[in-house]
């Protein structure tokens, strides 16, 4: 048997398909056969030679947990003009020393080749099977034909907001999930699932639970460069508009917020660090009482610690996840729909926006 | 502006996160704390439970036994327990350290009123320091002649909250075994609801925790192609397999006492049954579905009377080797009489009677020291009404068969025929394949994190009810009588094969044969 795993195999970009097929032959006799898997499509688009090794890389090590056909596209309109293509798998042991393979497919086209990708890409998914489209890079103008083409067939757009250069491109993620059925999925937003637990726990004993409706200040602190990048606030906003969100509270044009109890006053604030740029640090919810919860990052254990003052609440511990790439798009991936609550933070937060921009 | 706002139920900050659902702070009280299930099970699923923070901060766990341990020997036990047997491990020491507050120890006998008022004491301590608001989940992690004693003790100190009155809950988590027979069974349900109502009993059939057999309903309800053919039209018999490689082990006294059909066929295999024919629940709650369960529990057709052995074997297993390693018989094992007649392997074919299945055989079988362990469950569908293809050389056409692997290896594969590529016309089985470790990847969550979760979120749709257990016991107590009435006793197969040979007859004069798992 033919080890399949490692080597790209250049294949023409009209016989890919085929060239699959004949990788595969010959995997499905003896003990050690392969067994190959996927449960999305998932297509990773870049621009440069950079992203597209950095995009294969993490798209591989997803695909160990979540099966995958894989395809990374690297398109240049600048760039000379060519269309070419190879094909590999990445192959994972599971239990009982089996190997789970997905497929990699890999285009590179540039010049007025790049309108080619499209179609190809659409006729190489796998049907009945969801497509996942990451975007790395600059964010694409929906209104742009190869754009639309391409996220055609997409059920999901994965970007990463720490990378936004305006609240422009956040209205541009939210207006795709409210006209189209492509649902948004934000990188930066799965980081901060922790926090949201972490912040959850406060409010899980019934007696804090009212004390919902008696919040009147939120401080958020999060982790700057000395660029002070818009991208860097995005994590924060998305926490504060996360709260706002399923509190109930309104928010104007302006940002001003209203909650039951009056307004409320939201202070985002940067503390310059060498790592964990954007990253949240410290959150404080001040009530109407004067009590105030506070979450704050662990480092050296590896997790938030939960507090409030005043109160019985037991000090609640959330143990911080995984951040790397492949691991944040596996948490995507792992979620089936849409993610209900991100549609519902994304207006609010190109609001709160005005108040870091 | 300022507006009233109404009161919150639930915690709207959990919606979209992986764990929308945490309970309540309770205190959670072992009775049997230094017994084998908590080291093994228990304290390892609430650690993971932890880790994962499906647990609320305040969540308080109280073990009770009769040794003299203090709170931190006890903690140093369980964190030695987590970790040799936790799932998530290594064991992270901040999620460790803080549920290490939460754990707490009373030394007691079951039948002391005073380590009861020891214990109570500390749980009202509890709710004063951790907020458990007086919620109550006792876990009697004891042999069953002890239940009447901690429930009455339990009841008399006022220690359990009527649910219809309105307060704190209380709920009691009951192990099995659910009684020696249906005379046995009835009595430990009486007593448990003298002092419990049987909405808050949650008895424990680990079966129901496992999420393969929780997928059982999925593939059935959330499909839409599988229920047109899942009646007596379409299919032509079921087989249920629970096979282990194992003997008895250190549990020879209890086995003396249950056998094979009171260990595996009256709980877990009869769950199986009853999840593989039950009608569709009106909705996915605990009486609908428990309804639906029991239905099936009451059709099924009585054992023929004085011709029991036309539908039942029993076997015991003898010297042999299972996996290549030496195997001593039954009768060998440690606490284990010589001369027992006590059945390791019984096989039986049973039907349930209505429409649904009117004369589709299931056939049963589970059994010790049998090849290798496994639980699998196949269902074997009618050949094709016309054989186009017979009259063709190189045709075999075979049945289709729909097999869920319940453990280990979890998975479900369809067998159908397929043309073998070529100028003459050739077919060969073949199997479509899902694997939960191929296209989920991660392992799932342990029967017993599952199940104490629902306890404490207080959902019993997967726990057996009173009417399960007593419908179960008596279908099942006639064959017992017969086999305790029957000198002959079991048939002896060696260690290491799939039963006594009268098995195989048992399938076999039907047209039929085991499947190989």
């Amino acid at each position: 048997m033919t080890d399949i795993t490692g080597a790209d195999v250049r294949v023409d970009v009209n016989a890919i398909e085929k060239s699959l097929s004949e990788l595969w032959r010959g995997q499905q006799d003896g003990e050690d056969a392969v067994t190959r898997a996927a449960l999305w499509n998932v297509v990773a688009h870049t621009s440069t030679s950079e992203a597209h090794v950095l995009a294969a890389e993490t798209l591989g090590r997803a695909s160990g947990v979540v099966p995958q056909r894989t395809i990374v596209i690297r398109a240049n309109p600048a760039a000379e003009a060519e269309l070419t293509s190879w094909i590999s798998a990445n192959c994972h042991l599971v239990g009982g020393g089996k190997q789970v393979c997905s497929e990699e497919i890999n285009i590179v086209a540039g010049g007025d080749r790049i309108h080619r990708i499209p179609p190809v890409v659409n006729a190489l998914l796998i049907p009945d099977m969801p497509v996942a489209f990451w975007w790395i890079g600059d964010l694409p103008n929906e209104h742009e034909e190869y754009v639309e083409l391409l996220l055609g067939p997409a059920d999901r757009l994965i970007v990463d907001s720490v990378h936004f250069d305006s609240p422009a491109d956040l209205a541009l993620v939210s207006r795709i999930g409210e006209q189209t059925a492509t649902a948004p999925a934000d990188l930066n937003w799965v980081r901060l699932e922790e926090w949201r637990a972490a912040t959850a726990s406060i409010f899980d004993p019934p007696p804090m639970r009212n004390r919902l409706n008696a919040i009147r200040r939120i401080r958020v602190i999060s982790g700057s460069s000395n660029h002070e990048f818009f991208g860097e606030s995005v994590e924060s906003l998305l926490f504060a508009s996360w709260l706002s969100a399923q509190v109930g509270h309104t928010v104007d044009a302006n940002g001003k917020v209203e909650g039951a109890a009056g307004s409320i006053d939201y202070v985002f604030e940067r503390r310059h660090q060498s790592t964990d740029i954007g990253g949240i640090v410290l959150v404080e919810i001040s009530f109407e009482d004067g009590a105030c919860a506070s979450i704050a990052r662990d480092r050296e254990r590896g997790v938030l610690v939960a507090n409030v003052d005043g109160s019985v609440m037991v000090q609640s511990v959330t143990r911080t996840l995984a951040q790397r790439t492949d691991q944040l798009i596996v948490r995507q991936l792992k979620r089936i729909d849409g993610d209900r609550v991100l549609r519902r933070v994304l207006p609010i937060a190109i609001k709160l926006a005005k108040r870091v921009a | 502006m300022s507006v009233i706002a109404p009161a919150i139920d639930a915690n709207p900050l959990r919606e979209g996160l992986e764990q929308e659902r945490v309970p309540d702070a309770s205190c959670l009280v072992i009775f049997g704390a230094s017994g084998d299930l908590t080291q093994r099970k228990l304290i390892p699923a609430l650690y993971s439970l932890a880790h994962d923070g499906l647990l609320p901060p305040g969540q308080t766990i109280i073990g009770y036994a009769r040794p003299d341990y203090t709170d931190d020997a006890f903690r140093m036990a369980m964190r030695e327990a987590c970790d040799k047997f936790a799932r998530t491990r290594p064991v992270d020491e901040a999620v460790w350290e803080n549920f290490a507050k939460g754990l707490f120890y009373v030394r007691g006998e079951f039948s002391e009123p005073d380590g009861i008022l020891r214990l109570n004491a500390k749980l009202k301590e509890c709710d004063e320091t951790r907020g458990t608001g007086g919620r109550r989940i006792y876990y009697l992690a004891v042999p069953p002649q002890f239940f009447p004693t901690i429930t009455e003790l339990l009841g008399r100190e006022k220690m359990v909250n009527d649910p219809e009155q309105r307060g704190p809950f209380t709920r009691a988590i009951i192990e099995k075994p659910f009684g020696h027979d249906l005379a046995s069974a009835r009595e430990l349900n009486r007593v448990a609801v003298t002092t419990f109502r049987e909405r808050q009993v949650f008895r424990i059939d680990h079966y129901l925790g496992k999420e393969t057999v929780q997928n059982l309903l999925v593939l059935r309800f959330a499909n839409g192609i599988f229920e047109p053919f899942w009646n007596r039209q379409y299919i032509d018999h079921v087989q249920v397999t629970v096979a282990e490689s194992i003997g008895v082990e250190k549990r020879g006294p209890y086995f003396e006492t249950s056998g094979i059909s009171r260990d595996i066929i009256q709980n877990h295999m009869l769950q199986l049954v009853s999840l593989i024919g039950m009608e569709p629940p009106v909705a996915f709650e605990a009486d609908a579905v428990r309804d639906e369960k029991v239905k099936v529990l009451r059709a099924l057709r009585e054992f023929p009377r004085g011709h029991e052995t036309d539908v039942s074997v029993r076997g015991q297993y003898t010297d042999g080797s299972v996996l290549g390693d030496k195997a001593i018989a039954y009768r060998k094992e440690v606490n284990v009489n010589p001369n027992s007649n006590v059945e390791t392997y019984a096989a039986l074919k049973i039907f349930i009677d209505n429409w649904r299945w009117a004369d589709v055989p299931f056939y049963l079988r589970a059994g010790k020291r049998l090849p290798k362990r496994v639980t699998d469950i196949s269902i074997h569908f009618r050949p094709a009404p016309y054989p186009l293809f017979n009259k063709l050389t190189h045709v075999t056409m075979q049945p289709n068969v729909l097999a869920i692997r319940i453990q280990p290896d979890e998975g479900i594969s369809l067998k159908f025929d397929s043309k073998v590529p070529g100028p003459t016309v050739r077919t060969s089985p073949v199997t479509m394949e899902f694997r939960y470790a191929t296209s989920f990847g991660a392992e799932p969550p342990e029967a017993y994190e599952r199940l104490l979760l629902e306890t404490m979120l207080g959902d019993s749709t997967l726990f057996a009810r009173r009417d399960e257990v007593e419908t179960a016991w008596a279908w099942l107590d006639p064959l017992l009588n017969s086999w305790a009435a029957d000198p002959i006793g079991p048939e002896l197969y060696p260690s290491g094969t799939w039963g006594p040979e009268a098995a195989d007859r048992l399938i076999e004069r039907d047209g039929r044969k085991w499947r190989r798992p």
